[in-house]
């Protein structure tokens, strides 16, 4: 855990360059619950814009190796990010994907490998380490600027610019696919409510919202 | 059953009894051990069995996970290129010995499959229960494709989420069968059910024998699920369990048979080994008892029998001698070594039962007064005399004959003549071997002997009828004074009439054939009638009128003189009574024996009698002999003191014969004495003879006692024994004894002596009107 601070956190990140954007738009809050009321972390929050075509960027997204566990666990990313795969661990590790969205594969290394990967299609991508059953890591491409994951207490605040929004929420260990809503954010703070149906066992998680 | 059977028979049922209860506890132990065994194998085979199938599925398991995780595998899977994806499951389903490999989707679609044929067809998938859960290692269950049952493992392949199932089935086919059921030691049949109808699918034994009777099964459901419903049949044949344990009891049973045989023969041996020796004893015993004691005991042996045997070794010694003591003691006469009468006579039927022809005579010998010998000198000279004498008649020459001592001086002998006539020399060799004086220590003893002879004439003779034979001849000699008498006929008594004499005495008794005879007494001084003494007489319906003498003496013997007595006195007072009604009174003498003397009831029959006729008891004498009082005086004393109180009179008999002694006759109740016929005659013949009966009269009448002669047959004897002061006679001079009526006419016109009433003590009062009748 202590190479987590030499990372910025990626929601960090983005509510730095949308506050220094768009200084008029409104803070949308959305709270994740589980139907028995409780927090839903890492649950990904995705806001598509409906009314205006979102800015393009080029952003770069670091997923680490930790204890035989990749961390974040949950990854949201704009499509085109790179993502760097180091390995802090002392055992080579090998990532892999066989995801449509983004199918790859980084030979037993260990450190840091030697070139990053491009996630250039929205989806779902499942990491895997092939010598390491255990390890999984989500990453959600996304094309809108507009994306968040929920912290421990379940919710994440986002500052949106007033219009329509298409909301999309998805969890690893939801049972089932959470549909997609419309969302009008105007200048006043909106608060949402997602509710979700979790199972932390389920081996295989809900489809990705397109 | 001989005692061989019996013991051997008891030994051999008893081991049989015992080997039959060991085979049968055997027998049954094995049967339940078998069954035990049976029971026990299967369910640790049953348990091995399920552990086996467990183990065979989670190495399975394990290799089907690690073709799963196969990264080529998986890279392959995610291709989703369809011949591609045959090629790597068939290539996987060999690499791990899987029969058929089956890709579905996590739903369970077949997405691709290698040596599956129910797609043929039909399409397939998993079933749940197939599948099992994503998060779980995968699952196991069986199927059954194509008439075969596959175990079907069933994991998923992760990329590195459960993206696809891959089932494998591996066959469960005769190998399989035969390595379970090499490591359970059971036969192992898997069965299917297919549409309600089981069919063996593979057995490691011949179809239908895990169904059998003889056999021990265990049905175990290995799967339920589908078209897959399959069970294992673990058996196990009862007769292959059983098998050792038949062998081990055909193995006892044949020891069993052995030993009994072997223990028959021995018990037949050892029973023969005793009831042999045992045998030959018995036969010696037998023979012993037949009379041979010289029998050899031929058990030569250490143990028991041959203790036995040499027991009766010496028992036949001491047997034997006894035997020939006792003999010797049986047929010999111990002082003169000659056989005793017993031998004689056995001697003697021997010789008669001999060859005929030539007599057989028989001698008894008396030595003459033997008896002063051992009285004056001795018994030892008296023993020394007739061994001497032995030895002498023993010398006497006979051609086959036997000399035998008697009693004490008493020998016999008999031998073979040549003819009858050499019978009378014979004797006389006899009496001359005996006439020589005999020497006892230088000191001559004159002995002479008397000899009856006789000669078996009679070929019926028996030794006993020679020997009374001669004895009666002996009797003859002695009484002849001869020292040699023969036997002949006129010296048997007529044997036959004594034995009926007995019966012919009742019948006369009763019959009335007894008469009373009286003979007249005088009283001498005047001549008168003084009374009559009863006499018997018996009219013998053949033999005529018999006198006292042809039956009394043998009354006398018998006892039956008390009858006899009875019946006189009874007759006799009857008559009395009569003449003392008819006025005539005369007193009556009825003669008593010995014998009534000897019985205590004679004082209360006399006086039952007396009161019964009514008379007067002085008119009644009772006479006796001397000898009626010698033999018990005491008694006699008694006896005749209970008459003499009656009132009745008592005479003796024969006075002067006897051995009466003075005193006794002094105690006796008596009132007169009748010297003995034999002193009157004397007196006529001898005169020494008048001064004893005159010292008879003198002493009787110094007693106290009227005097009676009897026997008086001349005048001369009649005045004679008056002037010696005799009070009453009797005899042929006045009269013979005579029958009633005569004696009643002889009476008359005689004067008579008068009877004087003396008053009596009668027992009975009725009777003291009879006694006051007074004067007679």
């Amino acid at each position: 855990m202590t190479k987590l601070h030499r990372h910025p956190r990626p929601a960090a990140a983005l509510l730095a360059v949308l506050c220094a954007s768009a200084a008029f738009a409104g803070t949308v809050t959305v709270n994740a619950t589980t139907r028995a009321g409780t927090a839903a972390e890492d649950t990904v929050i995705v806001f598509d814009p409906l009314d205006a075509a979102p800015p393009a960027s080029r952003n770069e997204a670091i997923i680490d190796q930790v204890n035989k566990k990749f961390v974040p666990r949950v990854s949201v990313v704009r499509t085109g990010t790179t993502i760097t795969f180091p390995n802090s661990d002392r055992i080579r590790h090998q990532v892999y994907s066989f995801s449509r969205t983004k199918t790859f594969d980084l030979k037993l290394y260990a450190g840091s490998p030697k070139t990053p990967v491009i996630f250039d299609q929205p989806g779902l991508v499942v990491l895997g380490c092939n010598i390491h059953d255990s390890m999984v890591a989500f990453v959600g491409v996304v094309d809108s600027p507009y994306f968040a994951k929920t912290t421990d207490s379940g919710a994440v605040s986002l500052n949106l610019p007033p219009g329509r929004y298409r909301l999309r929420a998805w969890n690893p260990n939801a049972v089932a696919a959470i549909p997609a809503r419309e969302v009008t954010v105007a200048a006043a703070p909106l608060s949402i409510p997602v509710s979700l149906d979790l199972d932390p066992a389920s081996a295989a998680p809900a489809a990705w919202p397109e | 059953m001989a005692l061989r059977t019996r013991i051997a028979v008891t030994f051999i049922l008893l081991l049989a009894a015992v080997l039959a209860a060991a085979l049968g506890a055997v027998s049954a132990t094995n049967h339940s051990n078998a069954e035990r065994e049976v029971q026990r194998q299967l369910n640790v085979g049953t348990s091995v069995f399920s552990r086996l199938l467990e183990s065979n599925r989670r190495q399975l398991t394990q290799a089907a996970q690690a073709v799963a995780a196969d990264y080529g595998f998986r890279e392959a899977v995610s291709t989703r290129d369809t011949d591609t994806l045959v090629s790597v499951l068939e290539n996987s389903g060999k690499r791990i010995g899987a029969a058929m490999v089956v890709l579905t989707t996590l739903d369970g679609e077949v997405i691709a499959a290698s040596g599956l044929h129910v797609t043929d067809g039909a399409p397939f998938s998993l079933s749940p229960e197939q599948k099992g859960s994503l998060a779980g290692d995968g699952s196991t269950s069986l199927m059954v494709d194509n008439g075969r049952i596959y175990q079907l493992v069933t994991v998923p392949v992760r990329s590195p989420l459960p993206v696809a199932w891959i089932a494998m089935g591996f066959e469960l086919d005769d190998k399989a069968a035969h390595e379970l059921a090499d490591i359970t030691g059971l036969a192992v049949t898997l069965a299917v059910n297919s549409g309600g109808h089981w069919t063996d699918v593979v057995s490691t034994v011949p179809a239908g024998a895990a169904r059998q009777s003889d056999v021990v099964a265990r049905r175990i459901e290995m799967s339920k699920w589908g078209n897959a419903e399959v069970v294992a049949i673990l058996s196990i044949s009862l007769a292959d369990a059983r098998a050792p344990f038949e062998r081990l009891t055909k193995v006892l049973f044949l020891i069993a048979a052995v030993s009994l045989i072997a223990s028959a023969a021995a018990a037949f041996w050892l029973a023969r080994n005793i009831t042999r020796p045992l045998q030959d004893l018995t036969q010696a015993v037998d023979q012993m008892r037949a009379g041979t004691y010289d029998v050899a005991l031929s058990v030569q042996r250490g143990d028991e029998l041959g203790v036995l045997a040499e027991g009766l070794q010496l028992m036949q010694t001491a047997v034997h001698s006894r035997d020939q003591s006792i003999r010797r003691l049986a047929y010999e006469d111990s002082l003169t070594g000659l056989m005793n009468r017993t031998a004689f006579g056995a001697a003697l039927s021997q010789a008669l039962a001999g060859p005929r022809g030539a007599p057989i005579a028989v001698a008894v010998i008396n030595l003459d007064r033997f008896r002063r010998i051992n009285e004056h000198l001795g018994y030892s000279v008296g023993d020394a005399v007739l061994t001497k004498m032995a030895a002498r008649l023993a010398a006497v020459p006979s051609v086959e004959g036997a000399v035998a001592r008697l009693a004490a001086d008493q020998f016999a002998a008999f031998a073979r003549l040549r003819d009858a006539a050499g019978l009378q020399a014979w004797g006389t060799s006899l009496v001359m071997a005996l006439a020589e004086p005999v020497f006892v220590e230088a000191q001559p003893i004159d002995i002479t002997a008397t000899l009856g002879l006789t000669l078996a004439a009679d070929a019926a003779a028996t030794a006993d009828e020679l020997m009374r034979c001669a004895d009666l001849a002996l009797e003859h000699a002695r009484r002849e004074k001869r020292a040699l008498a023969i036997y002949e006929e006129a010296l048997k008594p007529a044997a036959r009439d004594q034995l009926s004499l007995l019966g012919e005495l009742r019948h006369a008794v009763e019959h009335d054939e007894l008469r009373l005879y009286f003979q007249p007494k005088i009283e001498l001084k005047t001549g008168r009638v003084a009374g009559a003494e009863v006499l018997l007489r018996w009219q013998h319906p053949t033999r005529g009128l018999l006198g006292p003498a042809d039956f009394i003496p043998f009354a006398e013997q018998t006892g039956f003189i008390r009858r006899l007595t009875r019946w006189t006195l009874d007759h006799a007072i009857a008559q009395g009574a009569e003449w003392q009604r008819a006025g005539k009174p005369l007193g009556l003498a009825v003669n008593i024996s010995v014998e009534d003397v000897g019985d205590v009831r004679l004082d209360s029959r006399v006086a039952g009698m007396l009161t019964r006729h009514q008379l007067p008891p002085p008119l009644l004498t009772l006479e006796l002999t001397e000898s009626g009082f010698i033999e018990d005086p005491t008694r006699a004393v008694r006896v005749l003191d209970a008459v003499a109180a009656l009132g009745v009179s008592l005479s003796i008999d024969d006075f002067g014969t006897g051995y009466s002694s003075l005193s006794h006759l002094a105690r006796m109740p008596v009132h007169e004495v009748k010297i003995d016929r034999s002193f009157v005659q004397g007196l006529e013949s001898d005169p020494e003879f008048a001064s004893v009966v005159r010292s008879a009269i003198d002493m009787g009448h110094g007693l106290g006692l009227k005097v009676v002669a009897e026997g008086i047959e001349t005048e001369e004897s009649a005045a004679r024994l008056r002037d010696f002061g005799c009070d009453v006679a009797q005899g042929y001079l006045y009269a013979k004894p005579m029958p009633l009526a005569a004696f009643e006419t002889w009476l008359e016109g005689r004067e008579r002596v008068p009877v004087i009433a003396v008053p009596v003590d009668f027992p009975a009062e009725d009777l003291t009107d009879t006694v006051s009748l007074g004067v007679y």
